[in-house]
């Protein structure tokens, strides 16, 4: 049963037929009987105000319109629309100081965009002229944009309970003098030979998945609220709502839609509170809510921007004596991560080298843009923006290549990992950067582009990246997973992990099939709120490595039951059995046998010969199960070389080629695998080049859509090529590691490192455009 | 903003020029032709036009033409798609700089969609193939109830949007005089990523002879509300070779005579830079003698 027929072969994903012929359903294609229509009005004109009168009499009279919400007509609750508070335990979130401060609908605008009142109607058209009757009265508030705007003394405050509109600090009973690392810093950097020191700024970039948040809710004739998502978090939205709407969790029914996307844009709740707000005003009847793109994008979360101060201070044969950094992000209007990402940031600049002492600090504050929340990265993206510029300046200045200096100072295996305190279980890097070096000529060119003088000039940088597999042991990693045997032995493995896209649904099955030792055409993967147990959701890059763990020991907990069943039935200690070729045999004797399929199908068709007395087999349906804690978070590192030409008269940069060496662990499935570093890059490269989410002075944004906020194009993207280092790591199952957050992380690095090579100029500011470029050429 | 209401108005199908002509002088002012629809057809533009009446040309195949007549130039029918610029076998010879715009222009389904008329009536100062027709000269055919009249590509545009096109005419061709064998001619666009509008474009046309050239046209978009000429520039090219300092008095003259502002594309400060950069590559490209490759 453990021949390797699927894993580690290029899979083609389970449903991209589906999706590619238009298929696949999605929440918004969703149409059931006697279905209402949900507009949620969202205040458009200012980003901070008060509501002081909302008008609703005129929407109401309008012919369609079947009820109308404010914010007194639904619950007064609050809530926080990220999962932290499931992931952490309680003291440790009233430590970080976690907040509930959302509403469904709210009397204090703090975004343009914010949600102030509901309608329901007989169709989206009706709901929308309605909502355009809506009256209100705005006491116009004054707009930060940035901390050092909202931070200022005379500021006004968003929230008593966060004084100076500081959302978050490391907090000092966790991490003294609100820092974390080791040794200390200030003794150490004034050992340096060299300091270099450099304030960044990152952008606030959205994470334009392709469908834009769409919802369904019924509360239905039983008292069941039935909400219909495309969330990346099933098991945890599913308690939230049972908790906003005061409801057992046995009676939120949540039904998980085809993902068009997720990157963090569906991490915890989105609209889903309004839309079962709505559903709950109408009990009988379901209600569709849609939003457009541009709502998508002022009212859901996006990537932390924010200024990374960063010093490195080293010898003057490079050993890096000390590293001080703090970040501080816009944690937009109201708190969702801004607890998780300021710490994470940290994290993965911990976890990169070997510096003799470190000192980190994060804190984020309240603004006027909208919330910032998870992004595929998490932190990672902009540690690495700030980290990797900054090596490379240190490495220019002492004349040392950066692909030595990262080998001879990256943490590896047995060092202390991202997380302080949990060591690396394994480390590829150095093959990473050997393989993409030899790839990419990073010698030859290094040299030939030393010293340029014409007006498009060329440049090759990297960047390297630690990341995650799950979040153990800072967050919550847990997954269940039942693995049913039919009688003909097909299977149907029941779980909550969602496939956002990224074929973790494929992965699974060709795991679980090759434990099995059957075909992966076979198993059927059911995902059923009801039926399924717990599990976290798809982020934090775990679904293959979490989600494949407890897939793994729910196999291996069906082939106990068939190993105990065939000792019965064979009259042979179990420990004498094994399974190969779909049969239960003897390891000494292989003529004593019975067939797997025998055993499903006699556990369920279990007769009893009236005659004797006797069953024709072991009664009993198998089922596997697994309760799945990792016991790990075997981290993948990765090296990304990228080469540039730059137009020193246009400023112009085109991204020529992309290397990128993964360790991967053990590739699953390396067509997957290549398609995460892939996207992955391309995220990466918006990050670096094109992408953010701009607002006027008065707090409105000015790139709501694609029209004006721009991503790169198939045209744009340059050539890739994706390196898959093969190490498995001790601890992992089948020795996997993660790829999908690892994505757009290290193309940051290398792209702003390869255009400071091409020009001799840094850029501190992200993304680096034309404009900005030619502006520094010129002086 | 996208909505979920469609804007109201009544469809009018005519079934010839002269029945459209008819239909635009019955309903004065509350219609909009509909070609290619990727402008209209944009929420934002049809919601603030809101036209009573939308008039298309679908049944129109008449007006599908793209024709190169020897001796008198190119005649690019109503309904003739910026596809059809790449397919047209004369175009990319002897009209390079309007090949080079529909090149770059959009996506395949967008051009295959968008005409080319559609690009010259929307007088946007972004239009690619309107920058390009700008610098190659040519004229509008507006057919309206007293007959055809021909309005010259400089006279064409008003301001942002407004065209000298009066409410009652059709436009039903554009006519691209034929090139000489000296005609030289060139495109060029900056934009964020590739498919976008411009931030900025330049078109230039001019005669090659022995000592520089003659009759130079300069175009430039996304300077000003509408495609501009370089007048004043275009003057300095002429008859003179083509030397680096005189591309380096044709740039500098570039940048005082166009007048940018700060967009979502970019800023006033970096168009006016580049402009200067982006001519001179442009004539040069055109001239035959470029070292930067664009
Ligand atoms: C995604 C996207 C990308 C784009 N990229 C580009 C680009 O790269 N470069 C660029 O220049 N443009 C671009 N555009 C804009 C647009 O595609 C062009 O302007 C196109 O040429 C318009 O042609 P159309 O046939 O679609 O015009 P329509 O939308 O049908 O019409 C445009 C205007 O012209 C009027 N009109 C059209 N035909 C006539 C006629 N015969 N008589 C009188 N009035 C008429 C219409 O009433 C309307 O006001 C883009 C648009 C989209 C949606």
């Amino acid at each position: 049963m453990s021949k390797q027929t699927y894993v580690g072969k290029n899979i083609p994903k389970l449903d991209a037929r589906e999706k590619a012929t238009g298929q696949a359903i999605y929440a918004a294609d969703l149409q059931l009987p006697g279905m209402l229509y949900g507009k949620i009005v969202r205040c458009w004109d200012h980003a901070h105000a008060r509501v002081l009168k909302l008008d609703l009499a005129e929407a109401a009279r309008v012919p369609g319109v079947i009820k109308v919400l404010g914010p007194q007509d639904v619950t007064r609750k609050t809530y926080n629309t990220g999962v932290l508070d499931l992931m952490v335990p309680g003291e440790i979130g009233q430590l970080l100081g976690d907040v509930e401060d959302q509403h469904i609908f709210t009397e204090h605008v703090r975004h343009q965009g914010d949600a102030i009142c509901g309608i329901i109607a007989e169709s989206e058209e009706i709901a929308e002229l309605a909502a355009e009757k809506v009256k209100v009265l705005y006491e116009p508030l004054p707009v930060y944009l940035s901390a050092e705007e909202s931070a200022k003394p005379d500021a006004f405050q968003f929230d008593e309970r966060k004084p100076g509109n500081r959302a978050f600090q490391l907090p000092e009973a966790m991490f003294p003098d609100n820092s974390y690392g080791w040794g200390d810093v200030d003794v150490e950097m004034a050992k340096a030979d060299l300091i270099v020191e450099e304030t960044f700024y990152v952008p606030k970039v959205k994470q334009c998945q392709m469908e834009a948040h769409a919802y369904v809710a019924h509360y239905d004739q039983t008292g069941r609220l039935n909400c219909w998502t495309s969330t990346q978090m099933p098991k945890c939205v599913q308690p939230k709502l049972a908790r906003l709407f005061e409801l057992s969790i046995s009676r939120v029914n949540l039904v998980s839609t085809t993902i068009g996307g997720g990157f963090g844009a569906r991490l915890g709740m989105v609209f889903e509170p309004e839309t079962c707000a709505m559903a709950m005003a109408v009990p009988g009847r379901p209600v569709k809510v849609q939003s457009s793109r541009e709502e998508d994008w002022v009212a859901s979360e996006s990537r932390h921007p924010g200024k990374y101060k960063i010093k490195l201070g080293v010898k003057k044969d490079g050993t890096p004596v000390a590293l001080d950094a703090h970040f501080t992000s816009n944690a937009g209007a109201y708190f969702t991560h801004a607890s998780g990402t300021a710490f994470t940031t940290g994290s993965w600049l911990s976890g990169m080298y070997k510096i003799g002492a470190l000192r980190y600090k994060g804190d984020t504050y309240y603004t006027n843009q909208a919330p910032s929340g998870a992004f595929r990265g998490y932190g990672n993206p902009q540690t690495n923006f700030a980290l990797e510029q900054i090596v490379d300046q240190v490495c220019k200045k002492l004349k040392i290549d950066p692909v030595e200096w990262r080998k001879k100072w990256h943490k590896g295996e047995g060092d202390d990992g991202w997380c302080i305190g949990v060591p690396y279980s394994s480390c590829a890097l150095d093959e990473c950067l050997d393989r993409g070096a030899e790839a990419i000529g990073w010698k030859e060119k290094r040299a030939k582009y030393a010293n340029q003088s014409g007006t498009k000039r060329r440049g090759i940088g990297v960047g390297v990246m630690n990341h995650t597999s799950g979040a153990m042991p800072m967050l919550l990693e847990h997954t269940t997973c039942t693995i049913k045997m039919n009688e003909d032995m097909s299977v149907v493995i029941t779980l909550s992990c969602s496939d956002l896209g990224q074929g973790s649904h494929t992965v699974l099955k060709q795991i679980a099939a090759d434990s099995l030792g059957i075909s992966m055409d076979e198993i059927h993967i059911l995902v059923n709120m009801d039926a399924a147990g717990f599990d976290i959701g798809s982020h934090a890059s775990r679904t293959t490595y979490v989600g494949g763990g407890a897939v793994l020991k729910a196999c291996e907990d069906v082939k106990r039951q068939l190993i105990e069943r065939a000792a019965i039935r064979l009259e042979i200690p179990e420990g004498e059995l094994k399974i190969k070729d779909q049969q239960v045999l003897s390891r000494k004797n292989p003529e004593k046998r019975l067939s797997v399929k025998e055993i499903c199908h006699t556990g369920v068709y279990n007769f009893t010969d009236p005659q004797t007395g006797k069953t024709n087999g072991v009664p009993g349906q198998i089922q596997g199960y697994a309760s799945h804690f990792p016991s790990h978070n075997s981290p993948p590192f990765g090296a990304c070389f990228a080469e540039v030409e730059v137009d020193t008269e246009t400023g112009e940069v085109q991204v020529l080629e992309l290397v990128i060496a993964h360790d991967i662990g053990r590739a699953i499935n390396p067509m997957a695998v290549e398609g995460q570093l892939e996207g992955g890059a391309h995220q990466a490269l918006g990050m670096t080049l094109t992408e953010e989410t701009c607002y006027d002075e008065a707090g409105l944004c000015r790139n709501n859509s694609f029209t004006d906020y721009k991503l790169f194009g198939p045209v744009d993207m340059p050539k890739i090529t994706c390196i898959l280092v093969e190490q498995p790591d001790p601890i992992a199952p089948l020795g996997m590691k993660s790829v999908g957050e690892a994505g757009p992380v290290n193309p940051v690095g290398a792209t702003a490192n390869a255009i400071s090579h091409a020009l001799g100029i840094m850029f501190t500011a992200a993304p680096i455009t034309p404009e900005k470029i030619l502006r520094a050429i010129n002086g | 903003m996208s909505s979920r209401i469609l804007p109201q108005f009544a469809l009018l199908t005519p079934q010839s020029i002269s029945e459209a002509v008819d239909m635009l002088a019955q309903y004065q002012g509350q219609v909009s032709v509909l070609a290619g629809g990727t402008d209209l057809l944009v929420w934002n533009y049809i919601r603030k036009v809101k036209p009573t009446y939308v008039l298309r040309l679908s049944a129109l195949d008449d007006l599908d033409y793209m024709n190169y007549i020897p001796g008198e130039g190119l005649r690019i029918g109503a309904r003739a798609k910026v596809a059809q610029l790449l397919e047209q076998p004369e175009v990319a010879g002897k009209f390079p700089a309007l090949y080079e715009s529909a090149l770059t222009f959009a996506t395949p389904q967008i051009r295959n969609m968008a005409t080319v008329m559609g690009n010259v009536l929307r007088a946007s100062p972004a239009g690619d193939c309107s920058c390009a027709i700008l610098a190659l000269g040519g004229q509008v055919v507006l057919q309206g109830p007293d007959g055809q009249r021909l309005v010259d590509i400089d006279d064409f545009w008003i301001s942002y949007g407004v065209t000298a096109r009066k409410n009652d005419e059709l436009a039903v061709e554009l006519r691209i005089p034929e090139p000489t064998s000296i005609t030289r001619s060139a495109f060029y666009r900056l934009t964020r990523v590739h498919e976008d509008l411009a931030k900025l474009n330049v078109a230039v046309r001019f005669e090659m002879c022995q000592n520089g050239c003659r009759s130079a046209r300069i175009s430039m978009g996304c300077v000003g509300p509408t495609p501009l000429r370089l007048k004043q520039t275009e003057k300095l090219l002429e008859g003179v070779p083509v030397t680096d300092e005189l591309l380096q008095q044709v740039a500098a003259a570039a940048r005082k005579e166009i007048a940018p502002i700060a967009d979502q594309r970019s800023t006033e400060e970096y168009r006016r830079q580049v402009s200067g950069v982006i001519l001179t590559r442009v004539i040069e490209r055109a001239a035959g003698t470029h070292r930067i490759a664009i």
